[in-house]
């Protein structure tokens, strides 16, 4: 008995087709695929790149390291003034990171659509909080905040913080929204208030990702602390510009390096909690 | 004495949606343990979670214990909720907390933000609770993880969660349809039981016709979100049931 004469099923070839886009679909693909070509080739004319004039930049910027910021100093960035500014960017960046994480936490509450305390009024508040937070730079935050408290680690502190809560915020909301809404419906019918809800049935299932947020905050804020120093913030950052502005190149590349040292350190150090706290789900 | 009166009860989830409920009316007796069966998708679970508003009917009228329940807001929603138990298909517990944690947030409804924010319970919810865990067969398992127990347990631990609230009313969606058919049995027995200790009525969602029929006093069929049975247990025929279930291949 053959497998042709008992089974009545549809022949290999049915006639039929099928298409994983339709028409429409497919035309749209191809013209916005179309369109980013013809922008990029266009925004390269624009440029006028001249490939020959890009190479040899590289020899150009080779030489002036080599001539003017080599050696580094690196003295300078030893002694007891620089460590200061060195622990005053560390400072920075764990209280803005801190007041950035407890603020971001109750906007990321009303900003995530699940559990929202209120749709109408807290949800689209909580959203503007934390996009706007995000919208501004944070060296526009350290430029806005310089002109209203003066120079210094406050200024830095504020720009870190509006940082923080936009960053974490955002995150904070993404997990929010993720949570098994299982418990949460249990915790609604047995007549929790909202904020019972959220403490309840939404914190412990998020509460280890917020830890981890917390800390990949931390690490990004102290990169930002660099920056939002250099524009008045104080810091590693402040030591910088003020190298830079007397052209005190051997000092600059030695603060570049601690700089990078120290981003790398964090970033080390970050990576190795988050994943202990990983572990510890 | 009549403690729940839907009528003409209409839902859709969206505006361009099919209607999900097509005009439901019943009524829940207060020694009434009452099923409600049909296919999966007919709107079993949609009609129960409109009971405590955990989503909102469209058109219709729903009074429990003499309230109209769709006009309730805020705290008088809160309040109502707390007088009806639900107990899930999926547990729905907090994995990462206790037994005995789980089962005190039963008493939310009651407590305040502040106390309940310490987990400060007063000493009465407290003794009730490992109470009710020892009615519960859960006596040595009050300080384990949710997550640590068997399917028959976490159950368990589900419905001393919901009587904690002193419920007036059971609200149960598939409350065994996760467990395996021995289990099963126990777990809609355990219920059974506490409910008529209890005294408390109880609307039931199953899909299984023979538990329903073993453990209920009145059934309603549902299919395709109409009403197609509503009847004492006895009354429910063959001819019923193939009216229910037409839409299902068997
Ligand atoms: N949250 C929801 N949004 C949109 N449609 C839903 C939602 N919940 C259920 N439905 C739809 O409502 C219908 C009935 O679902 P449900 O009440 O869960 O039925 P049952 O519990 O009897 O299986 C199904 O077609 C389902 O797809
Ligand atoms: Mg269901």
């Amino acid at each position: 008995m053959t497998m042709t004469e008992t089974n009545p099923g549809p022949a290999p070839d049915s006639g039929q087709t099928w298409s994983r886009y339709g028409a429409t679909g497919a035309a749209t693909r191809h013209a916005t695929l179309l369109a980013v070509l013809v922008f990029l080739g266009y925004s390269l004319h624009f440029l006028n790149v001249d490939l020959s004039r890009l190479l040899g930049t590289f020899s150009g910027v080779w030489r002036v390291v080599s001539d003017r910021y080599y050696p580094p100093e690196i003295a300078y960035v030893a002694n007891a003034g620089y460590l200061g500014a060195i622990l005053d960017t560390l400072q920075m960046s764990f209280l803005g990171g801190f007041i950035g994480v407890v603020c971001a936490i109750p906007l990321a509450w009303f900003s995530a659509w699940n559990v929202t305390p209120s749709r109408r009024i807290l949800f689209p508040l909580g959203r503007l909080g934390v996009i706007s937070s995000r919208a501004i730079h944070e060296t526009i935050w350290t430029i806005l905040f310089v002109s209203i408290l003066g120079f210094g680690m406050l200024a830095g502190v504020s720009a870190l913080t509006m940082f923080c809560i936009g960053f974490a915020g955002k995150l904070f909301a993404d997990e929010i929204e993720a949570v098994d809404m299982g418990p949460v419906e249990a915790m609604r019918s047995a007549g929790a208030s909202d904020l019972q809800v959220f403490v309840w049935a939404v914190v412990p299932q998020v509460r280890v990702a917020f830890t981890g947020i917390a800390i990949y905050t931390w690490d990004v804020a102290f990169r930002a602390a660099t920056v939002v120093g250099f524009f008045g913030g104080g810091g590693m950052g402040w030591y910088l510009k003020r190298n830079i502005q007397q052209l005190e190149n051997t000092k600059v590349s030695a603060i570049i390096l601690s700089i990078i040292a120290m981003v790398l350190i964090a970033e080390v150090f970050s990576g190795w909690v988050r994943a202990r706290v990983n572990r510890a789900k | 004495m009549t403690v729940l009166k839907v009528r003409d009860l209409r839902i859709r989830y969206a505006d361009n949606q099919p209607e999900i409920l097509k005009g439901i009316s019943f009524d829940v007796e207060d020694s009434d343990f009452m099923a409600i069966i049909g296919p999966s998708g007919a709107g079993k679970s949609t009609l129960i979670r409109c009971i405590n508003r955990l989503v909102e009917p469209t058109s219709g009228s729903i009074e429990l214990f003499g309230q109209d329940v769709l006009a309730l807001k805020g705290t008088a929603l809160r309040q109502l909720r707390r007088n009806v138990g639900m107990i899930f298909q999926e547990f729905n517990l907090i994995n990462r907390m206790s037994v005995m944690d789980n089962v005190l947030s039963g008493r939310l409804g009651y407590t305040g933000n502040l106390r309940s924010l310490f987990r400060a319970f007063p000493q009465s919810d407290i003794s009730r609770a490992l109470a009710l865990l020892d009615r519960v067969g859960l006596s040595d398992h009050v300080n384990k993880r949710a997550d640590e127990l068997s399917g028959g347990q976490r159950q368990r631990v589900g419905i001393a969660r919901a009587l904690m609230q002193q419920p007036k009313l059971l609200l149960l969606d598939e409350p065994t349809s996760a467990l395996d058919p021995k289990i099963s049995r126990e777990v809609m027995g355990l219920i059974r039981e506490i409910a008529s200790e209890l005294r408390v009525p109880a609307l039931c969602n199953i899909h299984d016709v023979q538990l329903a029929k073993e453990s209920c006093n009145r059934i309603i069929g549902l299919q395709d979100g109409y009403k197609k049975f509503d009847g004492e247990t006895g009354t429910l025929r063959d001819r019923d049931l193939e009216e229910i279930y037409a839409m299902e291949v068997l």
